[in-house]
């Protein structure tokens, strides 16, 4: 299920508020669980089992780890084995087919792909139990000996699709205790509006200026037409990602839980190291503390931590998808970290804030042309287009068009991914705004399965 | 209790009770089964079984049924019909908002391959029937034959290219009728070819398809000055205004023309073995789909048999083949033809060259518009063994 559906909105939600509330306290842990349990089996109801089967080996290999006695190896081993079971969870279903396929074109071979679908969010819950297990071997945390929280902490259903990713000392204190507000709920309500605002009035709507410049061919595309068309998709995937966090925090609001933020107007970006602290917080964090430090940080030399600068970014975007693209895109990131721990910020420093911030959008803009591209040809014939080389003209008729029937909506898309445009926390303004954004935001989801059958066309 | 606190109580209330009144009425409201502005059947209740939860199923139908059911959906869409226009964009759901009130389908350049291999099929059944003559006409869609009325700047693939690739790949044993040739000289007059808010062409333009057709076939087409015109409706909204939901749209007018010299004809729908005496079904003309006022819509096979006297006969049988294109122009044939079989390929599955035989059709008719023979895959029915 996701929650931009009408089905989510009017059904599941008010149905789980209900229960929620009317349950006492001490199960309403396992309504979330069970209930979030329902939320996932709706797409997947095979691949429940996978979730269930690395709840439950994390769940026992914390209870492992908490007892006492054991020697400093058996620990390791307990991690290590968790973090093997993970691992191997998210390889096969995410990796296999990379994998093959590349084997097979390098090699020759005919080995057959598995062709299965990739489950829900097995990168977010697959993270989110190795940070648990890990935590517990530090110390960080207790283990948690109620399966139902742990459960609840794994399957929470605002995050278990898409993130953010919460790292369980986070909300280890929320899952027993909770206090849910007026304030927070309506802070929640606030959250999930504009989330939802962004992902259906503005993330879809770009997307389709997106769609129509990625559809066509790259060999005669104006320039201007494909930097349109650049800017649309880093629009969309900003706002619909970050609308999906932002409805994942509002919906935890309205159980009480407050998770981190994962996303800080990523666009305002001064530099690369600065977009990066700003764009998917919650991974950037897991990738900091469970490879980075202990890879070894910044604490064992320059050279070794440029190495692990390149390491995490390789990873980060492996992460992203099975294709080399991704991997591409994450080095490029990589890359240009390097350089700007090495000279180039020190360099951006004495230059005047327009022209760090160009610099930072241009390398970001570019940086989406990699990423939105799985087949390479696409991605060169793009990128080509881009900068003229295809022989088109800079402009033409079709980029006019386009543009002007887009410009209202990249003015608003603008002005959103900076702080300018703030709602008032409280007051009629914000609940006029809130009612406005949640009505037009019904329509277009309304609209998007307004399917007219025209059986007299064919 | 401070302002803040009320507004967060207000949000809070007015969010829960909106989520409630909407689940509430959902339930509650009737269930329609069929929506007029849609055109089609809803989804029905899903039914609860391990095995439909299992196949995702029961999700799939669930998810149709709150979307499909959902209160007040056409307001709803309309809303963001507004919205869409509000922020400059000319296009909604796939449909411009042209000028002179034209809305138009979009167009994209099909893959070649997919034209080719329709074409190839006609063709290859075609030269199986060498005694046989056979007509193969494509009809533009408004958007082809009205470039200058789309929105600024906004541009639209060439259909003139498609149909010409078509002709070449029927060259040879199809005669080719290029809706460009015989509607071209009529787009800058008065009189339009297309409805502006439907994918249909007017009953003027099919009176000029049908002329051209009747040139073709060396047959004197009737003049205008032959029928009575009349004004059947003044209030039709076609496809497009159904997809794109604009605001501010004037519906069409519907003519018909009826021959001075009366025929008397007999319409015979196979698929329900219902006949009728008249081309024409006026209940369509109450409600949404008012272009079905033509032959009563889309059937699988129909006959339309016609008195004709001996002087006036040009042909005895036609076969058509045909998308609903046809469906304003074949009453114009009734003047010359005394059996017309009109065939919809994607409701008739029986043997098409057997059929002929049966009923002994020397001449056969395609009707197409450029759109619809882009997705009639339905064609490639005439390469299978059966057909043959």
């Amino acid at each position: 299920m996701v929650f931009s559906s009408l089905l989510f909105l009017f059904l599941f939600l008010p149905a789980v508020l209900i229960l929620y509330y009317v349950s006492p306290r001490r199960i309403r842990n396992l309504i979330l669980f069970l209930t979030s349990l329902v939320f996932y089996a709706w797409g997947e109801p095979v691949y429940i089992v996978i979730m269930l089967l690395s709840t439950v080996t994390d769940f026992s290999f914390g209870l492992l780890l908490s007892r006492p006695k054991l020697s400093p190896r058996q620990r390791k081993g307990i991690v290590a084995s968790s973090i093997v079971v993970n691992l191997a969870l998210l390889s096969y279903f995410k990796y296999a087919d990379f994998l093959i396929s590349n084997v097979n074109s390098v090699l020759g071979t005919n080995i057959p792909l598995t062709d299965l679908a990739l489950p829900i969010g097995i990168s977010f819950y697959t993270f989110q139990s190795m940070s648990y297990i890990v935590d517990v071997y530090r110390g960080k945390v207790q283990a948690q000996r109620n399966w139902i929280d742990f459960g609840t902490f794994v399957a929470l259903f605002p995050q278990l699709v898409a993130g953010p990713i919460v790292q369980y000392s986070v909300i280890a204190e929320q899952l027993k205790n909770r206090v849910v507000t007026v304030e927070l709920f309506a802070e929640g309500v606030r959250r999930f509006i504009i989330g939802l605002a962004k992902k259906v009035l503005l993330a879809n709507n770009i997307g389709l200026l997106w769609h129509t410049v990625s559809n066509s061919s790259a060999s005669e595309m104006p320039a201007l037409t494909a930097w349109l068309g650049i800017i649309a998709f880093s629009f969309q995937i900003y706002f619909d990602f970050s609308g999906y966090s932002d409805m994942a925090i509002g919906l935890g609001h309205m159980f009480g839980f407050r998770f981190n933020e994962n996303f800080n107007k990523p666009y305002t970006a001064q530099s690369i190291t600065d977009f990066w602290r700003r764009w998917h917080i919650s991974l950037g964090s897991w990738f900091r503390d469970y490879v980075y430090i202990p890879l070894g940080g910044n604490r064992r030399g320059t050279w070794l931590q440029l190495r692990n600068i390149l390491i995490v970014w390789v990873l980060t975007g492996f992460w992203h998808g099975a294709s080399w693209n991704f991997m591409l895109w994450g080095l490029y990131f990589g890359v240009i970290l390097v350089f700007e721990k090495t000279w180039l910020l020190r360099l951006l420093e004495r230059s005047p804030r327009w022209v760090r911030h160009i610099y930072a959008l241009l390398l970001i803009l570019v940086g989406w042309v990699l990423f939105a591209f799985e087949q390479m040809e696409q991605l060169g014939g793009f990128l080509l287009a881009m900068v003229g080389g295809n022989g088109s003209p800079l402009w033409d008729a079709n980029t006019g068009y386009l543009f002007y029937t887009n410009a209202i909506l990249l003015v608003i898309l603008a002005i959103a991914s900076t702080p300018l445009l703030k709602l008032p926390r409280r007051g009629p303004v914000q609940l006029i705004c809130c009612f406005v954004l949640f009505v037009l935001s019904v329509a277009y989801l309304v609209d998007a399965t307004f399917n007219p059958f025209l059986y007299f066309r064919f | 209790m401070n302002k803040g606190q009320r507004s967060d109580r207000i949000l809070v209330g007015g969010f829960v009770s909106a989520l409630l009144a909407a689940a509430v009425l959902f339930l509650a409201l009737p269930m329609q089964t069929f929506s007029e502005t849609e055109n089609r059947v809803l989804q029905r209740p899903p039914e609860l079984s391990w095995s439909h939860i299992w196949n995702k199923q029961f999700s799939l139908e669930a998810e149709g049924f709150v979307t499909d059911h959902f209160p007040m959906r056409t307001s709803w869409v309309q809303l963001k019909s507004e919205m869409e226009q509000l922020r400059l964009q000319q296009e909604n759901n796939g449909i411009y908002k042209g000028k002179g009130g034209y809305l138009f389908e979009k167009f994209e350049q099909p893959d070649d391959a997919k034209a080719k291999e329709y074409a190839e099929v006609v063709q290859r059944w075609a030269a199986m029937h060498p005694e046989a003559g056979m007509t193969f006409m494509l009809a533009p869609t408004s958007i082809g034959m009205y470039p200058e009325r789309l929105p600024w700047l906004a541009s639209a693939d060439s259909q003139r290219d498609v149909n010409a690739f078509v002709k070449e790949q029927l060259k040879g044993k199809l005669t080719f009728l290029n809706g460009f040739d015989f509607l071209s000289d009529a787009t800058d007059g008065n009189r339009p070819i297309y409805y502006r808010t439907d994918h249909h062409w007017t009953t003027y333009g099919a009176y000029l398809a049908y002329s051209a057709y009747s040139k073709q076939m060396g047959w004197e087409p009737l003049p205008e000055s032959a029928f009575n015109i009349e004004t059947v409706t003044r209030s039709f909204l076609g496809s497009y205004h159904t997809r794109s939901q604009f605001s501010g749209v004037k519906p069409d007018s519907i003519e018909v023309y009826t021959p001075k010299k009366p025929l008397h004809t007999t319409v015979s729908v196979a698929d329900d073995r219902s006949t009728s005496e008249s081309l024409y079904d006026t209940s369509f003309l109450s409600k949404k789909d008012k272009y079905s006022y033509f032959l009563g819509g889309v059937h699988a096979l129909m006959t339309i048999k016609t008195e004709l006297p001996a002087a006036d006969v040009q042909l005895d049988k036609l076969l058509v083949i045909k998308d609903s294109y046809a469906h304003s122009m074949l009453p114009f044939l009734t003047s010359h033809v005394q059996e017309l079989h009109v065939i919809d390929m994607r409701y008739y599955n029986g043997n098409i060259s057997q059929y002929m035989k049966d009923n002994g059709i020397q001449q056969v008719l395609f009707l197409f518009n450029t759109a619809t023979f882009l997705e009639s895959s339905e064609l490639l029915k005439l390469g299978t063994k059966s057909s043959v």
